[in-house]
């Protein structure tokens, strides 16, 4: 198993550090799995992390400059490999202003991921500093568990609101309450509601949108099957995964969406132009 | 003792009390004819830092007539002062003058700051007298020394996080590098090991006398780089073989600061190191490591090695510290699992009187300009 890959571009290596960054906040494990055209960061709902799931798919060429890789055998050519992203954001922040950044898969006193940078100085010899990430090789038996999560069979699909915007609407609703319900409709209408012995608090966000597959999945159904689009599906979370969630964005993505899955599952979906993340927040009884 | 600080000296003088707080929780004031000292101590002696502002940092600058002569040392609490000088942006932006007064018939450091809009605040602090406290510490003899333009240490300890305690030096001809230290098989999981090196011209002045690695806690020292980096000042590094303190100073025309640390004596950086469980005595160390020829064993059976101030055990003290000089075996890395003591020296607090005489190794000695000083041994707390 090898892996290289060399990021030179300072951009590129703000944005891979931005988004690592966020992944630290979402989680505090994760598997990192190397294909030769992707990264993927992957957390698989177990009961541990309160059955929240999470997939992040990068495309490697966005990013590095060079990149290279041999997975553990030429029919199974990926590394699976469990990363504390913390360690790596934070590695990666100090060394923002390197003239180059490289990755490598390493064998120290454990596997490591070593991120071996170059950093410019007044004299003629650059400085170099590695941080030694320690990882755990994750074998073939379980990579099943790692695998992307399909695109569930969705009640309602719509944009979410401005993300700073929810937080501080989840961040208020946090003290009332410890589980939230989200509802929303395919007339681009979203509730976040709270309800408790002592109050009950719903904010409104109207003038959403839908994005187009929402009707392509509804006309699967079949014409009995149409949706009201005034009905609203609706999901019960834990209000504290809700926040997590919004806390670690970083970037303002392109496109923000939501699908919801009637008492079963809130589906959240941020794309930026080269970086991909979903979040999957299971509902509470 | 009468002094009075303007301006920006206010600020500075509260950043120096910022670094000192790093160290220890009791702040030492020492008024000289040359200028007044703070110093602090860590509670496991392993850790000392002065800060010596000269009478022309000072608007005002009188020593009492009792002073001088007999030296009143005056001992605060680091809770005490620590909170006065706590915003440095405030003070810069409302403090226009400090005046700090020693009384010593009531025992009290007064303390007053002229505000803007005519406001005054007055703080009287309780002290103790306390003995002089100092430890000395030859750089002259110290083999290697390595001066640092004043941002690049902060540079490279940025690459190391908050809370790591201890770090590694290591210095060859072609280059100096940093790495974080752990002490114990610890869960590999969670620990990053970050090294960088450096190149010898990066450094203003690089002597290397003995190649040596050097393992000091870092958080003692970051009181002072960011001192430095605040004054713009460069920052001289003298240290030897590990084992012999390093110290870290700047200085400028009106101030000079040092940061002295204990180093491990055995900095086997990545293996586990045995932190004896209690102090060995240095005969004893001696005998079990037949390979240190160098080692200095004229030593007084009333000699203990004190413990790391990371939170191993520390021993009684004996009113009179003398340390041994445990110089460094040259196979140090092979003879590490035989030498049970892989304890953190401490620093010496030598008591300078004649009765001690020249024959007693010390792991610190005298520097030039203390020697015309005596003072007495502090007495070191108990825990």
């Amino acid at each position: 198993m090898k892996f290289r890959g060399k990021i030179m571009d300072v951009a590129c290596l703000n944005h891979f550090t931005r988004v690592i960054t966020t992944i630290s906040k979402l989680t505090k494990m994760c598997v990192l799995r190397l294909t030769p055209d992707n990264l993927f960061f992957v957390l698989s709902g177990k009961v541990a992390n309160g059955g929240v799931s999470m997939w992040c798919e990068l495309s490697q060429e966005n990013f590095f400059d060079e990149f290279q890789m041999e997975g553990v055998s030429p029919e199974d050519n990926e590394i699976c490999l469990e990363v504390t992203p913390e360690n790596l954001s934070r590695a990666l922040k100090t060394v923002q202003n390197a003239k180059a950044v490289k990755l490598k898969l390493t064998k120290k006193h454990c596997p490591c991921l070593t991120i071996a940078a170059e950093l410019p100085t007044l004299s003629s010899v650059s400085r170099i500093v590695t941080h030694d990430v320690p990882v755990d090789v994750i074998p073939r038996r379980l990579w099943h568990e790692f695998k992307e999560p399909s695109m569930p069979d969705f009640d309602v699909s719509i944009y979410l609101p401005p993300l700073k915007t929810m937080k501080n609407v989840v961040d208020r609703m946090k003290n009332l309450s410890n589980f939230l319900v989200m509802e929303a409709n395919l007339n681009g209408e979203m509730n976040l509601k709270i309800d408790t012995d002592l109050v009950s608090v719903t904010t409104h966000f109207k003038d959403l949108g839908n994005p187009p597959w929402g009707d392509e999945a509804s006309q699967d159904r079949g014409p009995s099957q149409i949706r009201d689009p005034d009905a609203m599906a609706q999901t019960r979370v834990d209000i504290r995964k809700l926040q997590q969630f919004l806390m670690g964005q970083q970037v303002n993505p392109s496109k923000a969406m939501c699908n919801i899955v009637h008492e079963r599952v809130v589906h959240l979906i941020l794309l930026h132009e080269d970086v991909s993340l979903q979040y999957f927040i299971p509902a509470v009884a | 003792m009468d002094c009075v600080l303007e301006g920006n000296a206010v600020k500075a003088f509260g950043k120096a009390i910022h670094s000192l707080s790093r160290i220890g929780d009791e702040l030492c004031l020492d008024p000289m004819n040359k200028g007044l000292a703070l110093r602090s101590v860590n509670s496991a002696h392993s850790a000392y830092a002065c800060f010596l502002f000269s009478p022309m940092f000072f608007t005002k600058y009188c020593l009492g007539p009792d002073q001088g002569s007999e030296k009143v040392q005056c001992k605060l609490l680091m809770k005490s002062i620590l909170p006065l000088f706590r915003c440095l942006a405030s003070i810069g932006r409302n403090v226009e003058q400090c005046q700090i007064q020693v009384n010593t018939p009531n025992d009290r450091v007064k303390i007053q700051f002229f505000c803007r809009h005519g406001i005054t605040k007055t703080h009287n602090l309780c002290y103790q007298d306390s003995e002089a406290l100092q430890a000395v510490f030859a750089s002259h003899l110290c083999p290697n020394v390595l001066k640092a333009p004043a941002r690049l240490l902060g540079d490279m300890v940025m690459h190391f996080p908050v809370y790591q305690e201890e770090i590694t030096l290591s210095i060859t001809p072609l280059r100096v590098s940093l790495r974080n230290y752990f002490e114990g098989a610890n869960d590999h999981m969670n620990i990053m090991y970050t090294e960088m090196s450096l190149h010898p011209d990066e450094f203003d002045y690089f002597l290397i006398g003995v190649e040596s690695d050097i393992t000091f806690c870092l958080k003692e020292l970051r009181g002072l780089l960011s001192f430095a980096e605040s004054h713009c000042l460069p920052v001289s590094i003298h240290f030897g073989a590990a084992g012999k303190p390093v110290c870290f100073s700047v200085d400028d025309m009106i101030l000079e600061a040092t940061v002295v640390l204990s180093t491990l004596v055995n900095s086997e950086s990545r293996g586990p190191s045995q932190l004896a469980e209690t102090a060995p005595r240095c005969a004893d160390v001696v005998s079990e490591s037949p390979g240190e020829a160098d080692c200095r064993t004229a030593v007084p059976a009333a000699m203990e090695m004190i413990a790391s101030s990371q939170g191993s055990p520390i021993t009684h003290l004996p009113a009179l510290l003398l340390l041994p000089t445990c110089t460094e075996p040259p196979h140090y890395q092979e003879e590490a699992h035989t030498t049970p003591a892989s304890t953190l020296c401490s620093l010496l607090f030598r008591a300078l009187s004649s009765e001690t005489g020249e024959g007693l190794p010390v792991l610190v000695c005298c520097s030039e300009e203390e020697e015309s000083e005596e003072e007495d041994v502090m007495r070191s707390p108990t825990l």
